[in-house]
């Protein structure tokens, strides 16, 4: 019988008959290797022509921003175009990428971080190439917001061209408004002070038999210790000197520091906002969309998610002045699309980044509702005021870009940004006054600023 | 020949590694830019110039002692009592060692879950008992708590392993004539089991040591990448981590490397030198 077995057969029962082989387990191996390194290096094939297109968005965010790429696409079809999502830190993967050799061709960069990397070299300067297209680069000067355009400006060089404004100011729940009869500010220039938003605040936070909170009269969807200091800023303080490139920050001023206080107060003192330990359960962003809060500070990039929240109405007003400040103010929160340096599709680049920033793709931003353009043109534009139909006050979005007032612009703004972190947590959980500010925060910053 | 393989493994993957970040600690590199020769600056800086360091070198020595000691402590009695023959102990032994097989993030997700202030589960336990609510990962001083809470949990496997198998080897007529002269439970395991398990317990800390020390992924994940609440977490690793890759200070981050392999190398030196000088007095 076994005779008459064919030898595959025959092999085939060896190979069951016996446990798993020492060289059989090698040549597995050696094979799985040799598969994924194969595939790994088919993946990172250089000979690929698309444009590579760095950029941070949440899902809302990139479908719209799908939309600009397309319509780039549509208008140039000779520039295929790949992008790249970010992931949590875009600062850090964007370092990684480019230190790797493998930067991408154009890249959102951020107002706070851009430094570091034009200081590093990574970020191609745009003025020579602005230069040599003067039509484009007069158009483009006289339909900016200087303080966007400016913010992008480093050391001599330009380094990126502002696509957004993503500024901050505060949305509010117009039924919780409605139905404790408030009517917060409409434009920028009827700022509400610091006392008549506390006020709004502690008649809008609701507690239930038990004392506990149901509904917070104020929440933030930004960063706490920056939005801390935006109630600096608006309490008469620049936050640096000069903003550009600065030897030292005015973390010691007393207006300053003042306005920082009244941040921390609103939860710590006055318990109208949720402290630290009640946002682990439910973020601030939650407890807006769900009417668990009357108002929250945040920028455009909250607006698809409020939009989509299910039976949110909102509106939008200005932020509140302290007793020291001039005019409500917000930051400039902007993005701006850079080129790198080391770019072998610059040309394409260039197309791409002029689309975006420019005229025609600003317009197109802003039929989509994807951002605040950074463009007069496109912010003015019916195609804006169509996609914020529900926005009744307007103005504190198409004028914030000119309210705005810069943030530090500096290469060494992540170590600012740790120290800022250690020292103003005590004065947001309301164990340290403000004022320990002048005594650890501002000296040690001078000294990274100085030692940069 | 046979060895070449290894060989070449250890040449390329540990001594270039450790030469190339010797030579980077005397240099100041960004990635991008070539690198140039700054002598002792980089030591000076840190030692000097850089308030986060003392921070750090505070946070993990607390965060070594919070974590070695209590895993120790912990690690005998468990290994004692596990020593036992006892029906089922093989059950106890494998729930004892799982934590060791579970990867440092996905315990620490799971146990941030766990800290949550309203909803965790301690939290809710704790409520059970009449204790209010323990801000767990918010607030600075009970962040630390927390984290060697979870390193605790995460490091008693392992040394209740090590302590354990030098338990069984032990001679059973010890503690017998321990027994018929009258030495109690107690006084048996003090007399007897801990210093014939001497080695294994410094072995233990020795090597409890240099992993609290270069703590990293569990900081990472459960309180995030600056070291928060406030850098109550911010230990060496955490440092290193943000010098050489949110930074870009590979100089300086390799000459804290440096830094943390000295104190390492000294302590354990100390530690070595105390266990043996005991042994000879014995």
């Amino acid at each position: 019988m076994a005779d008459n077995q064919s030898p595959i057969f025959t092999r085939l029962e060896r190979h069951h008959s016996r446990p798993f082989g020492r060289r059989t387990l090698l040549r597995g191996a050696g094979v799985l290797g040799a598969s994924l390194v194969a595939s790994t290096l088919a993946g990172c094939d250089d000979h690929d022509d698309a444009l590579t297109f760095f950029f941070q968005a949440d899902p809302e965010e990139a479908d719209a921003r799908m939309r600009v790429i397309d319509e780039f696409q549509r208008r140039h079809p000779g520039i295929k175009v790949r992008t790249v999502r970010s992931g949590g830190d875009p600062m850090q993967q964007l370092l990684t990428f480019c230190a790797g050799g493998k930067c991408p061709d154009v890249l959102m960069v951020w107002e706070l971080t851009y430094a570091g990397l034009a200081d590093r070299g990574v970020l191609l300067d745009l003025n020579p190439i602005l230069a040599g297209d003067p039509t484009y680069a007069s158009e483009l000067k006289s339909d900016s917001v200087p303080a966007l355009y400016d913010t992008f400006e480093y050391k001599g060089g330009q380094y990126a061209f502002p696509e957004q404004w993503s500024g901050n100011y505060l949305y509010f729940n117009k039924k919780l408004f409605d139905d404790a009869n408030l009517r917060p500010p409409g434009r920028w220039e009827d700022a509400w002070s610091f006392a008549e938003f506390l006020d709004f605040a502690k008649r809008l936070t609701k507690r239930d038999a038990s004392d506990k909170v149901t509904q917070w009269g104020f929440v933030d969807t930004w960063v706490p210790y920056y939005s801390a200091g935006l109630f600096g800023m608006n309490n008469g303080a620049n936050w640096s000197s000069p903003w550009n490139n600065p030897r030292r920050m005015n973390f010691d001023d007393d207006a300053f520091i003042e306005g920082v206080q009244f941040y921390a107060d609103l939860a710590n003192k006055y318990q109208v906002a949720p402290k630290a330990a009640d946002q682990q359960s439910m973020s601030t962003m939650d407890l807006f969309a769900r009417g668990q809060s009357a108002m929250a500070m945040g920028g455009h990039w909250r607006y698809s998610t409020f939009s989509e929240a299910g039976g949110l109405d909102f509106d939008v007003t200005v932020l509140p002045v302290g007793p020291k400040g001039h005019g409500s103010w917000s930051d400039v929160g902007t993005t701006g699309l850079a080129i790198a340096a080391d770019s072998p599709r610059k040309q394409q680049a260039w197309e791409f980044v002029k689309f975006l920033t420019g005229p025609v793709g600003q317009a197109v931003i802003a039929e989509t509702g994807l951002f605040v353009p950074a463009l007069k043109s496109a912010i003015n534009s019916a195609g804006f005021a169509k996609a914020h139909s529900r926005v009744h006050n307007l103005n504190v979005l198409t004028g914030g870009p000119a309210r705005s007032r810069h943030l530090p612009v500096t290469p060494a703004w992540e170590r600012v940004d740790a120290l800022m972190d250690r020292n103003f947590g005590p004065v947001l959980r309301g164990v340290q006054s403000a004022t320990s500010f002048k005594t650890d925060l501002a000296a040690d910053v001078d000294k990274v600023l100085r030692n940069q | 020949m046979f060895i070449a393989p290894n060989l070449l493994a250890v040449a390329v993957f540990m001594l270039f590694p450790l030469g190339f970040s010797l030579y980077m600690a005397f240099q100041k590199w960004n990635l991008f830019n070539p690198a140039t020769f700054v002598g002792w600056a980089n030591f000076h800086r840190l030692f000097t110039g850089d308030p986060l360091f003392a921070i750090a070198l505070r946070n993990t020595a607390v965060f070594t002692v919070g974590t070695v000691v209590p895993t120790l402590a912990i690690s005998l009695i468990v290994a004692a009592t596990l020593n036992r023959k006892i029906k089922g102990i093989g059950i106890f032994r494998t729930v004892l060692f799982l934590p060791l097989a579970v990867s440092a993030v996905v315990m620490a997700v799971v146990w941030r879950f766990v800290f949550d202030t309203n909803n965790g589960l301690l939290n809710i336990m704790l409520g059970w008992i009449g204790i209010g609510p323990v801000p767990w990962l918010v607030d600075p001083t009970w962040a630390m708590v927390s984290l060697c809470l979870v390193s605790i949990w995460q490091s008693v496997p392992f040394a209740t392993v090590i302590l354990l198998a030098a338990m069984q080897g032990v001679p059973e007529d010890l503690y017998e004539a321990a027994k018929i002269d009258g030495a109690g439970e107690i006084r048996r395991f003090f007399a007897i089991t801990l210093p014939l398990i001497r080695s294994a317990s410094s072995f233990v800390v020795v090597v409890s040591i240099i992993k609290s020390f270069q703590a990293f992924d569990l900081v990472y994940v459960l309180t995030g990448g600056h070291g928060g609440p406030e850098s109550a977490t911010y230990v060496f690793g955490i440092m290193l981590f943000q010098n050489a890759f949110a930074f870009t200070d590979v100089g300086y981050a390799s000459a804290l490397a440096w830094v943390m392999f000295a104190i390492l190398l000294v302590i354990t030196i100390l530690q070595l030198r105390f266990s043996r000088r005991n042994s000879l007095e014995q």
